[in-house]
């Protein structure tokens, strides 16, 4: 992966390009993307398959949590977050 | 006697006014407090202009203000048409328009989502929103639902109707064009509710996890048998495993039904991890349950009763695999419920043989009463009884369900696949003509033919082939988004295939299985 690849930034365009209610809504990287049903449970696989293969982050079913998928942001943290976990560097 | 659906909910309150009826999240109400609530709502919904017959619409999601809408529609003496809130704008209006609905009961965030698809729907007269909504003066008339549930309720209460009146109109695609409403009388509502209650043998411990929306009958019916058997239901709407998990476990959830795409979410999603002592049993409907699937949930769920079962709107329900043939028959949907029959009909109307292929036919209380406004769709599915003796003339009409099946020795059924184009994706019924409409808006093609291509998860997936309008290079990536905008995700396709030409039958139509062919299919 590219050094300098934002998660947040490839996360966006996915989410705006696959889920039309976001680009309606213009939803911001926090607005909640679950309750307002701009994400459903399908999508999220597919938001997972985009981590598994962009960012070669392993997501365990633990993982599939409100508290990672709630908005973009968040879904960018849990990316950068099992990165620094699974490099090992801890920081 | 009981002979409208909201009977059995005044019964049930009747016998356990203080029984917990409704939970969702932290909102619980009991038998009592449902029953005046739809009292009061029916009240409210009359003097707005509700006549007996009157279609009212159901655009909520998984809410105690949805369960109200529906019971109060029908005490009100109207036909309740719930929406499906995964559908876009243009589709509701669809809806609104082919059943000249009357009322609509929403929120005022939804509705604003609306306002110019509904704008020339002329039957709408009224709206009822839930929360506290603004009054939108000028466009059409707008009650509140917390209003309403405040009327005082005369009493006795002057039902109208009897049991072959309509009460639901539940829409559903078939092979072509655009959805078609399939209308239930109360007598098929409480019908399966009876039937489905009898062989799940559904009590008033029981507790139901409703996960399946209830504008899709297999949904509907789980808010069904637990008002008529006394039980408990808790609503939720999900995008997670563990949120079904969550409340599989805190409000010890006696029973669940779901569709594959539910079962493959849960086995996928931890539901190893967990013991489920609560759940007495879970059923399947809306495609097949995977193989790998089930072994995980028998693993899961050592105790838990599993019911595979096969059903289409048309007929509401129609087959269940009791659980103990399932070691034995693992792929089969089963028999015909009870007081219902299933015919396996060959192309002369005559019963097929064991290890035959033939059409689904299906028999008895659950048939529907056809399609709203659509005689002719009606006729291709609903047609007089072959096997009868002529002296009793055309007297029943039995439901042709288009799936092909064989029965095996034993008389129990398999699914072998459809006589026609339609397509099953995530438990939705897809037609092609839909999706290939949305394809030629882009503008940007000349022919387009859409397949379901086998998905283990989904049952299965939709791949487009296009030709394009003037030659020029397709864009593939940016039609699916055009799509993605247009339709709800699971009508998008998941493939495109550019071509120069699509291969065509002798009368000219797009040959579908010459497409179905190249895919091996």
């Amino acid at each position: 992966m590219p050094e300098n690849t934002n998660p947040v930034l490839r996360i966006r365009e996915f989410v705006f390009q696959k889920f039309p209610l976001a680009k309606r809504r213009k939803i911001t990287d926090h607005d909640d993307l679950l309750k307002s049903g701009v994400i459903d449970s399908l999508g999220v696989l597919e938001l997972v398959t985009l981590m598994q293969q962009e960012f070669s982050v392993t997501v365990g079913d633990e993982d599939l949590t409100p508290e990672n998928f709630q908005t973009i942001e968040r879904m960018a943290q849990f990316v950068a977050r099992s990165l620094a976990l699974q490099s090992g560097s801890g920081k | 006697m009981d002979f409208l659906i909201h009977h059995m909910l005044r019964n049930s309150a009747a016998c356990h006014p203080e029984k917990g009826a409704v939970v969702h999240g932290s909102r619980r109400l009991r038998y009592r407090e449902v029953a005046d609530g739809c009292a009061s709502i029916a009240r409210g919904l009359r003097s707005a202009g509700v006549q007996r017959g009157d279609r009212v619409g159901i655009y909520l999601d998984p809410s105690v203000e949805q369960v109200l809408s529906i019971f109060s529609v029908s005490q009100a003496g109207g036909v309740y048409v719930p929406i499906n809130t995964v559908l876009v704008p243009d589709q509701v209006a669809h809806i609104a328009r082919d059943c000249g609905m009357k009322a609509l009961i929403t929120t005022p965030e939804k509705l604003a989502t609306m306002r110019s698809a509904l704008g020339d729907v002329s039957s709408l007269q009224f709206f009822v929103l839930t929360g506290s909504p603004q009054m939108q003066a000028g466009w059409k008339t707008v009650y509140g639902f917390e209003e309403m549930l405040k009327l005082p309720v005369p009493r006795p209460w002057a039902d109208w109707g009897i049991s072959k009146d309509l009460a639901a109109i539940l829409y559903t695609s078939g092979s072509t064009g655009k959805p078609k409403g399939v209308m239930l009388s109360h007598a098929n509502v409480m019908a399966g509710s009876t039937i489905v209650s009898t062989y799940l043998e559904i009590s008033e411990r029981e507790r139901i996890l409703a996960v399946l929306p209830f504008s899709f009958d297999a949904g509907m019916n789980q808010l069904m048998t637990a008002f008529h058997q006394g039980a408990t239901i808790v609503l939720i709407k999900f995008v997670f495993a563990k949120e079904i998990i969550d409340a599989l476990l805190s409000e010890r959830i006696t029973a669940l039904a779901g569709v594959p795409t539910v079962w493959s979410l849960l086995a996928n999603g931890g539901i190893l991890k967990h013991k489920f002592p609560d759940l007495r049993y879970i059923t399947n409907t809306g495609g097949a349950m995977p193989q790998a699937v089930l072994k995980v949930l028998r693993e899961a769920l050592p105790t838990t009763k599993i019911f595979l079962m096969y059903g289409l709107t048309e007929a509401f329900r129609s087959t269940y695999l009791p659980p103990e043939e399932l070691d034995r028959r693992p792929t089969s949907m089963g028999k015909a419920i009870p007081d219902n029959e299933i015919l396996v009909l060959n192309e002369r109307g005559e019963r097929c043989k064991p290890g035959e292929v033939g059409e689904l036919v299906h028999r008895g209380s659950t048939v529907s009463m056809g399609y709203w406004g659509n005689p002719e769709a009606t006729d291709q599915v609903l047609k007089p009884n072959p096997l009868l003796p002529p002296a009793l003339g055309d007297c029943e009409k039995v439901c042709y369900s288009g799936d092909l099946v064989k029965m095996d020795d034993d008389g129990f059924l398999y699914y072998v696949g459809r006589r026609d184009t339609m397509i099953k994706s995530s438990g939705y019924r897809i037609s092609p003509t839909e999706v290939e409409e949305v394809l030629f808006q882009t503008g940007k093609i000349r022919q387009a033919a859409v397949i379901g291509i086998p998905d283990e998860i989904l049952g299965q997936t939709i791949k487009a082939f296009i030709v394009a309008k003037d030659g020029a290079p397709l864009d593939c990536d940016g039609i699916q988004n055009f799509c993605v905008e247009k339709m709800p995700r699971h009508m998008v396709p998941k493939q495109f295939e550019v071509l120069t030409e699509l291969p065509k039958t002798s009368s000219g139509k797009v040959d579908y299985p010459a497409l179905r062919r190249r895919e091996g299919l």
